[in-house]
């Protein structure tokens, strides 16, 4: 019972996203390795984070058309039978600015995916809680006020709890768009390291525009930039971290990282 | 690269994914409950919203189907006849409401700018008193606004009049005249103040070109709507204009309004009185109608106006 | 009270404008400048004038009653010349009782229709059907009475009050015979008035709820109507208080509609069945024909209570939704 049994990959395989006329992001394919972190980085506006909600469908609500093969698993997620609400069960989602549910507990905010998954039984919620907060290096801090105000956290300690929030459903992957964007350096480091010691438990996609931020915790990297038409994004070169940062293939990789562009 | 005080006890902690499988169990078992329970709740909400509509369509239909029986041109140009006696119209009602609301107007809108401008430009204890004395009156129940216009212009007197009733009504709408009108005024983007000031304009100049002229949309709609509002009121008028069977012109002395026929002959047992009453209830209707579509149409075309 | 007024007109800014105070301390001596003041003031003035009025001679007005009775005005009301006592007690309970049904039928209905118009409506739809929705504000009350009595009464007595009879539940509420003017008419007329405002408040409040909860709640793994129940409706919930709080205060002092379907019965209800009375009932049929004096001053005193009452009811309210909030901890 290997705490790696479990966990999935994901496939994105020639995936577009289109709003309306305006196609966002084209042709879009990588894996997000089983167990690994891989970045997403790029400018703004490039559609990294498009790419990142079509692994948990979250276009589903905001009218974006997801073209293109996306596996979690062996599960194609976007097939006819395909449960949404399933897949977000496996897939968790870290937001940019930390939201934790205003008018709940500590304590409620990290059972909350487990309750609406239809766990009831106290003792589970108690375990799965306090291991998630143990996992999110929150349950120390929070241990004697579980059923305080989660508003009453600062805002580096809000974003782990929205981690041990996700943790709490135990996803196979985990999926954090641009986590520390809104946190200052210290939380930022606390939650740069957590990403680290999640990898061995949970397939991680993070999309963030700091490229050192991706030297320092992921395995793999996806470069994003605004294709030539200047309005819709594509990948531009896919591969281990260290490649792309060191070696990389395509010149405006290397323009990028660099420094000379974006 | 620092370690901070993460530190797990990888015994405490227990792994990431020993529930796995209990929570995708859950899960998929849940689902159908959720789903379902989620279609049940929408198409009980979707009844609710029939509900709600239902009052408003069963409200339209009814006055208008009974009311239209009563229309005719004797129905708006003749007093009433006695009761019990069919035939007869409501002439006085009309012509009571519109004097006795037109007073009211007079008398409210004036000082109603005036007011906005003070609270306009001021802030403060005295401004902020005046703005909470505004809200609370805007939800006092209207029998008290009679009550006081009958304690203060009726008993001491022991006289009706129209008068007394524009003076409830006025003393109705006022708050919220005022209120609509220092919201309108504060909608003037602040620039256009400060653009004329710092020309070396007389504030008061100023407040007439500018502010008073790009504020006209909210204020006509405000006070527009402050006027509907006061046309359908009856608890100001009951007990204050005391009523007439003749058509009466003169504001002091005792008047007709539409409310006040539609109280008295919607009460009544006689089938004629309440056909009455349905003709008033509808020419009523249509009265508030009107003014309210006036107010949007008006207020839309000053908007385009000032674009 | 219309709450859509207010939204009609777009809303206020309260930064003050006299910034450039100093500047034209030097052009306010300036005649223009004087008569523009004036002309302010006298219209705060004025304004101040009435409120203070109207709250001293209703209180002048009633006063002869209140020393007649003293504090006991409050329950037993007062004799008037004919030696028949305003129950003010029976009034104060009829207002209760109607309100209540008031609040039971609007909420519900209320709370559900905005969630629907703020959730799960398209656009297109959701927008015509909320000015369909305010539009029952704008009817004038004297009309929504004239319905109630003369097009919703019949049909309560005939079908509508007999069937709720034969629900269990509800059984000991209606027993006794429908005979027409009832409390629970009067509360359902009531609600009917009321709808709108807890409608468009609630609705307003959801639709202000973060896009950032939802999703949180949608990447869980929560279905839709999940997402109302762990994200939304929380987080409206001091916006639906606050409708609910000026419903009951709207349903408190609604007089002539009520007047006109509840039949202005002084004895105790015994049923929702019950013809009855409330402090606006009472009020509206009685001030006609009080002969000035102590008679006169009973009914003012019956408005005063009404004021009274609408105003305990107000901050009561208020207190609650501020000690609430301070337990969860400052929210929205």
């Amino acid at each position: 019972m290997t705490p790696h049994a479990g966990t999935a990959s994901v496939s994105l395989r020639d995936v577009s996203v289109t709003f309306g006329h305006h196609r966002v992001v084209r042709d879009v394919s990588l894996d997000l390795v089983r167990n690994r972190v891989t970045a997403l980085v790029g400018p703004s506006g490039c559609g990294k984070t498009t790419i990142l909600r079509t692994v948990n469908r979250l276009h589903d609500d905001t009218g974006g058309k997801v073209t293109g093969k996306v596996m979690v698993g062996d599960l194609d997620i976007y097939a006819r039978d395909t449960r949404a609400e399933l897949v977000r069960s496996r897939v968790g989602m870290v937001f940019q600015r930390p939201n934790p549910f205003p008018t709940m507990s500590i304590f409620d905010n990290v059972v909350a995916g487990l309750r609406l998954n239809g766990v009831r039984s106290k003792s589970v919620l108690r375990e799965a809680a306090e291991s998630a907060l143990h996992h999110a290096a929150l349950w120390d801090l929070v241990k004697d006020r579980l059923h305080s105000p989660a508003v009453k956290l600062s805002g580096g300690q809000q974003q782990r709890l929205c981690i041990a929030r996700a943790l709490a459903v135990e996803p196979e992957v985990l999926l954090m768009d641009e986590p520390c964007s809104s946190l200052d350096p210290i939380a930022t480091a606390k939650i740069e390291e957590l990403i680290a010691h999640l990898a061995t438990d949970v397939t991680i996609g993070l999309v963030t525009h700091n490229m050192f931020q991706a030297t320092r915790v992921s395995h793999y990297t996806a470069f994003f930039l605004l294709g030539e038409d200047r309005a819709t994004g594509e990948l531009v070169e896919y591969g281990p971290t260290q490649q792309i940062f060191d070696a990389p293939l395509d010149p405006r990789t290397r323009a990028y990282v660099s420094g000379e562009v974006g | 690269m620092s370690s901070t005080v993460y530190a797990i006890d990888p015994d405490a902690a227990g792994a990431i994914g020993a529930r796995r499988d209990l929570v995708r169990e859950s899960a998929r078992r849940s689902l159908v409950r959720r789903r379902l329970l989620g279609r049940a709740a929408i198409v009980l909400c979707v009844v609710a919203v029939a509900v709600s509509l239902a009052p408003l369509v069963a409200l339209v239909t009814y006055t208008t189907s009974r009311g239209i029986h009563a229309l005719s041109w004797t129905f708006l140009t003749h007093i009433p006849t006695p009761p019990g006696i069919p035939g007869g119209g409501v002439s006085n009602a009309i012509v009571g409401t519109v004097i006795i609301v037109g007073v009211a107007v007079a008398m409210a809108v004036p000082v109603g700018i005036m007011a906005a401008l003070f609270l306009v430009e001021r802030t403060g204890r005295i401004a902020s008193a005046l703005r909470f004395a505004a809200d609370v009156l805007t939800g006092v129940p209207s029998i008290a606004v009679g009550a006081f216009a009958v304690a203060v212009f009726v008993d001491p007197f022991d006289h009706y009049s129209g008068l007394v009733g524009s003076f409830a009504l006025a003393t109705l709408m006022l708050p919220i005249v005022i209120r609509a009108n220092e919201a309108a005024m504060r909608s003037v983007p602040r620039d256009l103040w400060e653009a004329g000031l710092a020309l070396g304009v007389r504030r008061s100049r100023v407040v007439r070109s500018v502010v008073l002229r790009g504020a006209l949309p909210g204020l006509v709609t405000g006070n527009l709507l402050a006027v509907s509002r006061a046309v359908g009121e009856t608890a100001p008028l009951l007990f204050t204009i005391f009523g007439s069977g003749f058509l009466v012109a003169n504001p002091t002395q005792p008047m007709q309004a539409l409310p006040l026929t539609i109280f008295t002959d919607g009460t009544s047992a006689q089938p004629s009185s309440q056909l009455i009453a349905w003709g008033s209830a509808f020419v009523l209707l249509v009265l508030v109608l009107v003014l309210s579509v006036v107010a949007r149409v008006v207020s839309a075309r000053l908007n385009r106006q000032a674009r | 009270m219309a709450p859509t007024l207010l939204e009609e007109v777009p809303p206020p800014r309260l930064t003050p404008v006299g910034g450039v105070k100093e500047a034209l301390q030097r052009r306010s001596a300036r005649p223009g400048g004087r008569a523009y003041t004036v002309v302010r003031w006298s219209g705060a003035v004025l304004f101040a004038a009435i409120v203070v009025a109207l709250v001293v001679s209703l209180l002048a007005s009633s006063s002869q009653a209140f020393a007649h009775s003293g504090l006991s005005f409050f329950w037993s009301g007062t004799y008037n010349a004919a030696k028949d006592i305003y129950p003010t007690g029976v009034f104060i309970l009829g207002t209760l009782i109607t309100t209540a049904v008031a609040i039971i039928l609007a909420v519900p209905i209320g709370v559900g229709t905005a969630a629907f118009l703020s959730e799960f409506a398209p656009r297109w739809l959701a927008t015509p059907l909320s000015v369909a929705i305010d539009l029952i504000a704008a009817v004038p009350s004297i009309v929504v009475g004239l319905w109630g009595l003369l097009v919703l009464q019949p049909i309560f007595t005939r079908h509508v009050e007999p069937f709720m009879k034969k629900i269990p539940v509800l059984e000991w509420f209606f027993h006794g015979p429908a005979l027409g003017p009832s409390m629970f008419l009067a509360g359902t007329v009531l609600a009917v008035m009321i709808l709108p405002t807890i409608v468009a408040l609630s609705r307003t409040s959801m639709s202000a709820v973060a896009v950032e909860d939802r999703e949180a709640a949608r990447a869980l793994g929560a279905t839709r109507w999940q997402v109302v129940t762990t994200a939304v409706v929380p987080g409206a919930r001091t916006g639906i208080e606050a409708a609910v709080t000026l419903g009951i205060g709207r349903a408190m002092g609604e007089t002539i509609a009520v007047a006109m379907v509840i039949g202005n019965n002084y004895a105790l209800p015994h049923s929702l069945l019950s013809p009855g009375a409330t402090l606006g009932s009472a009020i509206i049929n009685n001030f006609g024909e009080a002969s000035p004096g102590l008679d006169r001053a009973s009914v003012i005193g019956l408005v005063v209570v009404l004021l009274v009452l609408s105003a305990l009811v107000n901050v009561g309210g208020q207190l609650l939704m501020r000690a609430r909030s301070r337990v969860v901890g400052a929210t929205t």
